[in-house]
């Protein structure tokens, strides 16, 4: 039990050094993130006149249970996760491509355990930034963010809403060990995300079938919960909620074990 | 503990390919109808590496060299045959071999770009699991030993190629590999780096008794560093010997390549024993000398007393001209 404590306190202590160095490695690119941010304000500045219009200005309206400040800070919440998640599937894809992959597999470490210690790290910070970009835009137009406990639901659900979106990708991402390019099916995956995930649009607002079929996807656990939850704490359970989320990451996990496995047993490494 | 760091039995490696078919039909046919290749990259491999044995790796591009040694580092699976490395298999234990191993792939960079070298010494030290004090002290000897003290806190993309080849060697030193892959560690560098990465090597297989397993294109790596060969050539193993051999038989042309001041008269040439014209285009002209017939020292004295020169420099001949001439004598 104790070797076993030991063992797994060796891993952490890896995965924080992965953590820290991806840290540092973020705050190289200083440029790429006003860009990000700036793009960011825009688009949210765009969707806060859209809803105003949507809504006539009226701010005590209420549709499908949002008012229009809701609909704006859900937006927020979805903008902050869609944009914190790395874009895993063209590193993955350069690193089988270029032959890099190799620098990663000669350590004793677990392929995808790194690349999740790294991912993590980089999703927790840009999340962070971009929540708080969002939030001046927000505040401005839509009034403060008075969600009370709905705060705590959001971060509890945002870990395993970006664990759920790092597997998706990773699943994308592994294709690469197989076919050349994974672009079109990440381009997909992305586009799923937007709409049956509910990053435009709160699944409330979806026709009735479609909300059906969205409850049987893993997307709206990656950003429809902890945005909806965020701004209407308590509608619905937060225990079913995590749930649906460990669920998710355990299938999501298990495809991805088992695509690595399969794929590393049959990579070709190029170059060198 | 076994002598043997590293044994193959028939270790072999079958790419399949997909065929693109030329042009725009050809690649419609392809979409339709893919064609596959079988690529044999390394065929049947049998050898031994003892520990502490420096072994050079050496064959032409494409010669398998690089599947080979991703094999024996468990990032690739063979197609069949057998692999026992510091008596793990590494395809099937290698995260378990990755602690004593260590390899460096010349032409990929494991230091992160866009940090200094120092962020990946402590990242490697956390990977490795290394205790934190004797890391410190690990860590400081290889920065003396290899100069690395006013490269540490540039971020990698700034430095030279040397600078940085440095800290890639140094960086695989730090977790004290008892077996190291050097995967043409000193490709593009300048003669003097080369020859202070060569002595650096050197150095720590003498004290750690490292295994040091090494490819390269450079006959200088090899004549200075290994005290054996392995020659492979189309994924087999074409020559197996120690290196004294090697430079008696094969490495004992040498290449001395002139810029001179005025045209080339070839009458002036001296009809020395042991040299032979090997191209002559315009003022630069390429001799070869056979140093078992007579000594650069003799054939250099008498071209500078016959022409003016503006520039010499000596050379080993080429890797695939090593290749041809051990072929041309029966593979020895």
């Amino acid at each position: 039990m104790n070797a076993m404590n030991a063992m797994n306190a060796m891993k952490l202590m890896k995965a924080a050094a992965v953590a820290r160095i991806t840290w540092r490695q973020q705050l190289a690119y200083k440029t790429d993130f006003l860009m990000r941010s700036s793009f960011l304000l825009l688009i949210l500045f765009v969707f806060v006149q859209l809803w105003g219009a949507a809504y006539q200005g009226d701010t005590t309206r209420v549709i499908n249970g949002y008012t229009l400040k809701q609909i704006i800070w859900y937006l927020v919440f979805t903008e902050a996760i869609t944009m914190a998640v790395p874009a895993l599937c063209g590193l993955i894809e350069n690193e089988v491509k270029s032959g890099d992959i190799a620098i990663r597999l000669i350590r004793p470490f677990s392929y995808v355990g790194y690349h999740y210690s790294s991912y993590l790290a980089e999703a927790i910070f840009r999340f962070f930034i971009h929540l708080a970009i969002g939030s001046i835009i927000a505040w401005t137009f839509a009034g403060p963010p008075s969600f009370g406990v709905g705060w705590a639901g959001l971060f509890a659900l945002t870990l395993g809403a970006i664990t759920i979106a790092f597997l998706l990708n990773m699943i994308v991402a592994l294709c690469a060990f197989w076919v050349e390019e994974t672009r079109g099916m990440e381009f997909v995956l992305h586009k799923l995300q937007f709409t049956v995930g509910g990053m435009l649009l709160p699944l409330d607002l979806m026709p009735e079938w479609l909300q059906r079929i969205c409850a049987w996807m893993p997307f709206q656990a990656m950003l429809y919960f902890p945005a909806r939850t965020a701004v209407n704490y308590g509608e619905a359970s937060l225990l079913q909620q995590f749930g649906i989320q460990a669920a998710w990451i355990v299938v999501l996990a298990a495809a991805v074990m088992f695509m690595y496995r399969r794929g590393v047993a049959k990579l070709h490494v190029n170059g060198g | 503990m076994t002598m043997v760091a590293l044994q193959t039995h028939a270790l072999s490696k079958i790419f399949t390919v997909k065929q693109k078919r030329a042009g725009l039909t050809g690649s419609i046919r392809s979409l339709i109808k893919p064609q596959w290749e079988e690529k044999i990259a390394v065929k049947g491999i049998d050898l031994t590496v003892q520990r502490g044995e420096m072994v050079a790796f050496l064959g032409p591009n494409g010669a398998g060299k690089s599947t080979t040694i991703k094999m024996l580092t468990g990032i690739l699976h063979p197609s069949s045959g057998e692999a026992q490395v510091l008596g793990l298999t590494p395809w099937r234990e290698r995260a378990k071999l990755a602690y004593r191993i260590g390899a460096v792939f010349g032409q990929k960079s494991q230091l992160w770009y866009h940090l200094p070298p120092i962020d990946t010494f402590d990242l490697i030290s956390r990977i490795y699991e290394l205790d934190r004090s004797e890391y410190a002290a690990r860590r400081n000897d290889l920065i003396e030993r290899f100069e690395l003290g006013p490269y540490l806190n540039i971020p990698v993309r700034k430095l030279s190629l040397g600078e940085r080849m440095r800290c890639e060697i140094a960086v695989s030193f730090l977790h004290r590999p008892q077996l190291l892959f050097l995967d043409e560690p000193t490709i593009g560098l300048d003669v003097v780096v080369k020859q202070r990465i060569r002595e650096l090597i050197r150095e720590v297989n003498k004290e750690e008794g490292t295994t040091v397993f090494l490819t390269s294109h450079d006959a200088g790596d090899v004549e200075e560093l290994c005290s054996r060969a392995v020659v492979i050539h189309h994924g087999g193993i074409l020559l197996d010997a120690p290196v004294d051999r090697l430079k008696r038989e094969v490495l004992s042309r040498k290449i001395i390549s002139l810029t001179l001041a005025s045209g080339f008269d070839p009458t002036m040439l001296p009809s020395q024993v042991g040299t032979e014209v090997l191209k002559v285009e315009g003022r630069r002209v390429k001799i070869a000398v056979d140093l078992q017939q007579t000594d650069i020292e003799a054939v250099l004295g008498s071209l500078i007393g016959r022409f003016r020169l503006e520039d010499v420099t000596v050379e080993d001949p080429p890797m695939e001209e090593i290749i041809t001439h051990i072929y041309g004598s029966g593979g020895g």
